[in-house]
């Protein structure tokens, strides 16, 4: 019975037709959060997806030995699906021609994530697929194939066993480190492995499982593989084999769970708004019904199940559409991306369904917990004061409740925190500013302005305390519309920096001196710009100030990357991008004069093994010992894609111990063929192609920025929600001050004047307050969110007025064209 | 029915107390018919304001119905309106968003009476708009509206009814339609009738007149003192 009364009681209320605005934006906070939510966590499955690609797998073991069997049958009997590869290196024949090569025996179901990219011809059309060389094939790189000169359907010797080269290798998803790609790739079949007896007891063979499943499935195999694992076997998962891409997909998600969060609080602020238009339409009603002998609990009863109704619409109606916006979010990708995007789940429904709850009893409820108390004496006295209008425990309420889904959305404190602490000083500034507006308005009304000026003071006047809200919500959405912009820029910034069109995309290694000539002149014929070329020797650092490395307690030795061979240069200048942190280069002393010469380390590996400027470091080169103090410390972008060192030494001072050189270089896709021509010209020289590295590093990067763009206009159509609301809200005052006003002789023109400047002064005020608070919320952000550096941004106080002046001008004058179009007689006889 | 013992009620305006109502007493039995009338700003509203429990008097007491409305808290004086009181008002009052028939199974519902809408069928009949019963308020006219009022007041049968200016929004004549309607349904029930008015015709159909001025009410005139001859004291203001 009370369910088909409220039933009854909420058809009459949607009939009046009040209930509309408060369910429209009720519904759309809901779409936006089930689409955000959604679109994020599709989008970050889909990248977390492809950039296990990268793997080719969800986790990898890393062995130098095979592992025991009942490994791989655990794993099995865990659902998790498993393959192999072999690494090892070899001399590939054709004829009495050899090559050294990196070989990889795979086996049938590799790779497990991601896809081979092969050509019928070397450096030809890729073509995908899913599963690397049947027994009997050879694939090979296509440098190998055009060193050897060969194509499709040639015979190639491997060991004792014979392979007929069936494709050219160009990408793999796993391609893995430098070290691996020193030497060109030849793949094969495991299960011709062991005819090639290449690989015998004690040959330096490295063995890669994959693994894929589910995460609870991987989790407990992790679990339970975890403690049988020896020193020598690395268990991997994307953030540990590639910390840089894993960096860039948190960022992005923190991203957009931040625009996530910036939509409720202005889908918020319109409910709000339109809950308070909602209470403020039905004070008389409930005047009339308690006159009527209606009890507060009735009233409160009959609002709530309108509220619980309303939020139930909204639930089912907005998690709908908020579905269709994500198939919309992911439809405008689709040119853009190629990734395979994941099935919806039931958890951005449900997050919709939360925030609706949240938002309703946070924003819609406290206006209408209100009405139950409106004085039923209203109804003979209708000047009665409603005394009852908190606006400060309500946006306390409010503050709160945002704050909360803020948390549970990002999962983060200190993120919510940041843009909360934000959101407050932005609402206490807004209210200091537009009591000052209103003394000044004051004044001017007083003494000087007229004609439309003064009406539209007069007006900002009147509505003093809606305005101190109108002015903080526009504020709150300009504020996050700028953050976003701003934000968005800066990142793209920071990774076209990273990513620049032409970055040099491959790298030359094991440049022989007596090739440096010869390379420059080809380099000047081709135009092919490069990053110079750098000596280069292999070094082990194994001593700070005579303590041997593994005695110092503060460095982890274990560590891979402090005990390993690095490769030390030298150069006379200190090289474009690198910046001196500390010391000087070269000092002037003569090399001749001291045993130690200088050495200048590069800043974050100074910092891990405590090295200052005078630490002596000694060096085991190739077996000889080298001794070097520290003259300088170097910072320098790792990024830049040119080569980069931990260790410069003098001129000269490395020269006894041989060494080869290294350059990077820039080569347009179209150019492919000139590496034919260059491997044909130096044919010992390694050639590493990085461009399909970089290739996969910028998807991610347009992925993501078109995701923000996206998010972004989803924002900017929850900030004109709330222009709208705001505007909506005051309409039956404006209605009845204008009518008055035109019955007393005022012009539409002026009137029109009027409303404009009206406006325009609040979206200016709340521009003002926008570009402060936006630069408040960007230093928290980029210094705690995201990890980057703070940077102040004055151009926002020219830019944000500028369009918050104009937006809300024409948002109220679209909004406000019934005021002047309503004639008089028609608002004052409703009276 | 009702008893006013020296009822008073001060506002506070500023630092300023002001006197509305200076030690009011009345007693109106049940079945009778009262008409408040006075100046505007004398206190008539607020002292039917009072007799309706929709505000609180700053001392005395107020009796409806034998029982003190003066200690009951707003809830408990709203069930009391609830069951036995009803009211019209000089702006009709009816909620927009319903239509007229759902205004007046309204005070019904509030009450938790059992087969609304067909009493409410009978009671909009009653006032001669049984067919308009889907239409809004803003399809009414202002007489209509007001009929549509006296409907909702009558039909929970109340006790007592009180009336706010009942006909101050209406031209001569519908207000003397509906003048004749409220005494005609009034007539078939025993329902007290509270009404204030500077309408005089109004009035004058009343057993009782009493006159607000300054604060203090005063009887003018009682038709059963008075007699069968009794002329009204209010063909003199």
């Amino acid at each position: 019975m009370k369910i088909i009364a409220a039933l009854r009681n909420f058809s009459r209320a949607w009939r009046g037709g009040e209930l509309g605005l408060l369910g429209f934006s009720l519904c759309l906070a809901v779409v936006i959060v089930t689409g955000i939510a959604g679109f994020s966590e599709r989008l970050s499955g889909a990248m977390t997806q492809q950039s296990h690609q990268f793997l080719a797998a969800d986790r990898v073991l890393k062995t130098s030995r095979s592992v025991a069997d009942d490994w791989l049958s655990e794993a099995a009997n865990r659902g998790i699906h498993t393959a192999s590869v072999v690494s090892f290196r070899s001399m590939i024949a054709v004829g009495d021609d050899m090559q050294l090569a990196s070989i990889r025996a795979v086996s049938d179901n590799y790779p497990l994530i991601g896809e081979l990219g092969v050509s019928d011809t070397a450096f030809g059309e890729v073509e995908l697929v899913g599963r690397g060389p049947q027994t009997g094939e050879i694939w090979l790189d296509s440098r190998l194939m055009a060193l050897l000169n060969l194509a499709v359907g040639d015979e190639v010797g491997l060991g004792e066993a014979s392979f007929t080269l069936s494709r050219a290798l160009l990408s793999e998803p796993d391609r893995g480190g430098m070290n691996e790609m020193l030497a060109p790739r030849a793949m094969i079949n495991t299960r011709d492995l062991a005819a090639t007896e290449v690989v015998q007891a004690g040959s330096l063979v490295r063995y890669r499982y994959l693994f894929a499943g589910n995460a609870e499935q991987l989790d407990a195999y992790s679990v339970w593989l975890t403690p049988q694992l020896n020193a020598g076997q690395r268990w991997e998962s994307l953030s540990d084999g590639q910390p840089a891409l894993a960096n860039t997909l948190k960022r992005a998600e923190g991203y957009l769970l931040l625009a996530a969060s910036l939509g409720v609080a202005l889908a918020g602020a319109a409910i709000a708004l339109a809950a308070r238009r909602y209470g403020d339409r039905n004070t008389d009603n409930v005047a009339v019904m308690k006159a009527l002998g209606a009890r507060r609990r009735q009233i409160l009863n009959r609002y709530i199940g309108q509220l619980a109704l309303l939020a139930g619409g909204a639930i089912v109606l907005g998690g709908l559409l908020g579905y269709g916006l994500q198939d919309v979010l992911f439809g405008s990708l689709r040119g853009l991306i190629d990734i395979e995007i994941p099935a919806p789940s039931w958890r951005p429904f449900a997050v919709g369904a939360i925030t609706a709850v949240v938002s309703t009893a946070v924003f819609a409820l406290p206006p209408l917990w209100r009405l139950s108390k409106v004085a039923p004496l209203r109804v003979l006295r209708r000047d009665l004061a409603d005394d009852s209008d908190n606006l400060l425990s309500s946006g306390l309420i409010g503050l709160v409740g945002v704050g909360l889904l803020m948390w549970w959305y990002s999962n983060d404190l200190q993120l919510s925190g940041a843009l909360l602490l934000a959101s407050l000083s932005l609402g206490l500034l807004a209210a200091a500013l537009v009591l000052w507006l209103i003394s000044l308005a004051r004044r001017l009304t007083a003494s000087r302005s007229q004609g439309a000026l003064r009406l539209a003071l007069a007006a900002i006047y009147r509505r003093r305390f809606a305005n101190a809200f109108q002015v903080a919500s526009f504020a709150l959405a300009l504020m996050a519309l700028t953050t976003l912009g701003v934000l968005r820029s800066t990142l793209l910034a920071d990774w076209q920096m990273q990513l620049g069109e032409d970055a040099p995309n491959h790298f030359l290694i094991n440049i022989q001196p007596n090739e440096i000539a010869p390379l420059d002149a080809f380099f000047q014929r081709h135009q092919l710009s490069n990053a110079g070329l750098y000596p280069m020797v292999r070094g082990r650092i194994t001593h700070i100030d005579q303590q041997l490395l593994s005695d110092i307690a503060a460095i982890d030795a274990g560590s891979g990357n402090v005990n390993r061979e690095m490769n030390l240069t030298w150069a006379k200048d200190l090289p474009e991008d690198n910046r001196l942190e500390m010391g000087e280069w070269w000092p002037k002393v003569s090399l001749a004069d001291t045993d130690t010469i200088p050495v200048s380390v590069e800043q974050d590996f100074a910092e891990k093994l405590h090295i200052q400027l005078g630490s002596v470091l000694t060096f085991d080169l190739g077996g000889q010992k080298l001794n070097a103090e520290v003259s300088s410390i170097r910072s320098l972008d790792w990024s830049s894609m040119r080569p980069n060192f931990y260790f410069i030494f003098p001129p000269e001072s490395l020269e006894k111990y041989a060494g080869s050189y290294i350059t990077s270089f820039y080569l347009a896709a179209g150019d492919k063929q000139l590496l034919t021509e260059l491997l044909r010209a130096f044919p010992t020289v390694t050639l590493i192609e990085i461009d399909a590295v970089i290739k996969q590093m910028s998807t991610v990067v347009s992925q993501v920025s078109a995701a923000i763009g996206l998010v972004l206009f989803l924002v900017v159509v929850c900030a004109l929600l709330v222009s709208v609301a705001n505007v909506q809200a005051s309409l039956d005052s404006r209605l009845q001050e204008n009518a008055i006003l035109r019955t007393l002789g005022a012009s539409r023109k002026l009137i029109a004047s009027g409303l404009i400047l009206e406006f325009a002064a609040v979206g200016l005020l709340a521009g003002l307050l926008a570009a402060l608070g936006s630069n408040i919320a960007l230093f928290g952000v980029q210094r705690w969110a995201l990890d980057m550096d703070a940077v102040w941004h004055g151009e926002v106080f020219l830019t944000v007025p500028l369009v918050g002046a104009i937006t809300m001008a024409a948002t109220g004058w679209f909004y406000c064209r019934t005021v002047l179009t309503t004639p008089p007689l028609l608002v004052l006889g409703r009276l | 029915m009702i008893r006013v013992q020296d009822l008073c009620k001060t506002v506070t305006s500023g630092a300023q107390e002001l006197a509305i109502l200076r030690g009011i007493n009345l007693e109106i039995k049940a079945g009778e018919s009262a008409a408040i009338i006075g100046v505007s700003g004398a206190g008539k509203s607020t002292l039917l304001g009072l007799l309706a429990g929709l505000d609180n008097a700053s001392s005395g007491a107020i009796y409806l119905n034998g029982q003190n409305i003066s200690v009951m808290t707003e809830d408990q004086r709203a069930s009391l309106r609830a069951k036995h009181v009803g009211f019209v008002f000089q702006s009709f009052q009816l909620l927009p968003g319903l239509t007229a028939l759902e205004n007046v199974m309204l005070p019904l519902e509030l009450s938790g009476r059992p087969g609304a809408a067909v009493k409410a069928k009978i009671f909009l009949d009653k006032v001669g708009l049984a067919e308009r019963g889907h239409h809004y308020p803003r399809q009414l006219s202002g007489g209509e509206q007001q009929r549509v009022a006296l409907a909702r007041a009558f039909a929970v049968e109340p006790d007592i009814l009180f009336a706010d200016e009942p006909t101050g929004n209406l031209d001569e004549h519908t207000g003397q339609r509906i003048i004749e309607l409220l005494f005609e349904l009034n007539s078939g029930s025993e329902t007290t009738l509270v009404l204030v008015t500077h309408e005089l015709p109004l009035a004058r159909r009343c057993e009782r007149q009493f006159v607000m001025h300054d604060g203090i009410l005063s009887e003018e005139f009682h038709r059963e003192s008075a007699g069968s001859q009794g002329r009204s004291a209010l063909g003199t203001l």
